[in-house]
Formats: C-alpha cells, structure tokens, sequence
C-alpha cells in the first residue's frame, strides 16, 4: 500500500491528488486511512521515507559498492527508465520541501548519501581518482536536473550518457 | 461553520451561527498533542454517517453533532462538502473532527505546521 501511494506521489502534485484518489488507488477505507496515518500528509510522509528507504538507498548502495562505480553510476542513474526511482524524490524537492520542514529534513539527508555514494563511485574508478570533492555534488545536482527535464522532454535520454562520456575521456 | 484557530498548545474549534444548535456544541479544545493531522477532504461527506448521538443530518443540507461509527465517536459540521476537513485526534472523546472552515488548505497548512512545532 505505502508503495503504491509513493508511485501516486511520484506521478502527480500533492495537491493534485484528493483523499478520493487515494482511497480508490490504495483499497482502503477513508477511516483506516485516518486512524493508521493521521492525515494524507502522514500518508505522504510514510511513502516517502519509504521510497528512500527502499528505493533510493538501493540504489546508492549499489552505486557506491560496483566493481565498476563509474560503469554503474552511468548504468542506473542515465538510463532512459531507471530514473523513474528518483522522481518522488525529485517532487518532493521541489513541491514539499520548500513547505514542509520534516520533508526538507529527509531530503537533505538523502541528498548527502547522494554525494557521498557518487563521490566514492568517482573516486573507485574510470572517472577518475583524483576528482575534486565538489565534483559529486555537481554531478548529483546535473542528474537530478537531467530527470527533471527528461519528464518535459522525450528528447534527453542521451543528455545523462553523453555526460559521463565527457567526464571519462577528460579523465583519462 | 467552524472557526479553527489555535491558542498556545490547544487547538480551538468553535461553532458558529445556527450550526451550534444542530450539532448540540460551540466549542472544543483539544490539546495540541493529541492532534495526529488535518486534511481537506470534501468527498468524506460521501461517507457513512453512523448512528446520531445526538446530531442533525439531512442529507444535501446539513450533517452536525456527534455520530458513532466502527465504535468510533465522530463530530460533524458540514454543510458545504467542499470546505470539509478532517481533524484526526488521540486520546480524546472524539477519534476525529469533520467540520467546515471557510479556507480549507490555510486551516490545514494551520494544523499541520502547529503539529510539526508541538512535536520539535
């Protein structure tokens, strides 16, 4: 069900989804809703810190612990779909946490095991091992940016891969 | 209606105009602690009211005064659907407050950030 509800915020507005949708989507009744969660922001909340849980943090870890972190980073994070793992995130950062400080708090956290994981992929191999430490950070900040803009356009699958191309030959 | 507002750590729910007589009550205070969320949710008027103890419901016009339901013991206010929040509590005679409020997400955005403060 939390899962569910974390590919319904994923998708659309928090305002844009009603207790409606969410009742219809999830199978549950309004009251259970309301006992188990308080509010659909407790709903929210409890998708969340799900999806970063299971969702972003596997991910992250897989990055950070490939043989090849370089390979993987470019492997799970650019890929036309895989993305799709980081879009509540992405929503969340920009419609919640400006609002909502326990939002902003899980997003913050999660944003610096971004840094860290990419910082040790570009550490481990093809990238790089001398790479300066704020290069992580600007790469986590350019493939969110990239996620951002693949959901307008169609048109930049191959933004992310021509990226990590650029990186590895000025490395090398 | 309801006017909602909050004084200190107490959440205050009172009742205007007519709508005291059907739902029997003009004022609630309920401490902040034991507000668990808020939500503007007009399609909870679609729901099933339960049983009146005592209450007003004419369906279409007005549904107020406290309804039990699922062994749960509800306070309605709504004449309006669509300014309809709900207040889920704990610990209190009431497991949830269903009231109008003349600007639903500024009433919820209201709660939700008192919430937030009361639980830092």
């Amino acid at each position: 069900m939390i899962k569910t509800a974390a590919g319904l915020f994923a998708g659309r507005a928090y305002d844009g989804i009603s207790v409606d949708d969410l009742v219809s989507h999830l199978g549950v009744h309004r009251n259970s809703l309301y006992k188990v969660f308080g509010s659909k922001r407790g709903l929210y909340l409890a998708a969340l810190r799900w999806h970063l849980e299971h969702q972003v943090r596997p991910l992250l870890t897989k990055v950070s612990t490939a043989p090849d972190p370089a390979q993987m980073l470019r492997d799970t994070l650019v890929a036309d779909d895989a993305n799709s793992e980081l879009d509540l995130l992405l929503m969340a950062a920009v419609e919640r946490a400006p609002v909502d400080p326990e939002v902003a708090d899980e997003i913050a956290r999660t944003l610096r095991g971004c840094d860290a994981a990419v910082d040790l992929a570009l550490r481990g191999a093809a990238i790089g091992g001398d790479a300066p430490s704020e290069l992580a950070y600007t790469l986590v900040a350019t493939i969110l940016g990239l996620r951002l803009r693949s959901r307008t356009s169609a048109d930049l699958s191959g933004a992310g891969i021509a990226l990590f191309n650029h990186l590895h030959q000025t490395r090398r | 209606m309801a006017q909602v507002s909050i004084h200190r750590d107490t959440l205050v729910v009172e009742i205007e105009g007519l709508d005291k007589l059907w739902a029997l009550k003009s004022r609630l205070e309920i401490p902040m602690v034991n507000v668990r969320g808020a939500t503007d949710d007009p399609g909870v008027i679609k729901e099933p009211k339960g049983i009146r103890s005592p209450g007003a419901h004419v369906p279409g016009v007005i549904t107020a005064g406290t309804f039990r339901i699922d062994g749960e013991r509800i306070f309605w206010d709504v004449r309006d659907a669509a300014k309809a929040i709900v207040i889920e509590l704990r610990d209190e005679r009431y497991a949830r407050l269903i009231v109008e409020v003349a600007d639903p997400r500024a009433t919820v955005a209201l709660i939700e950030h008192a919430i937030v403060r009361s639980t830092n």
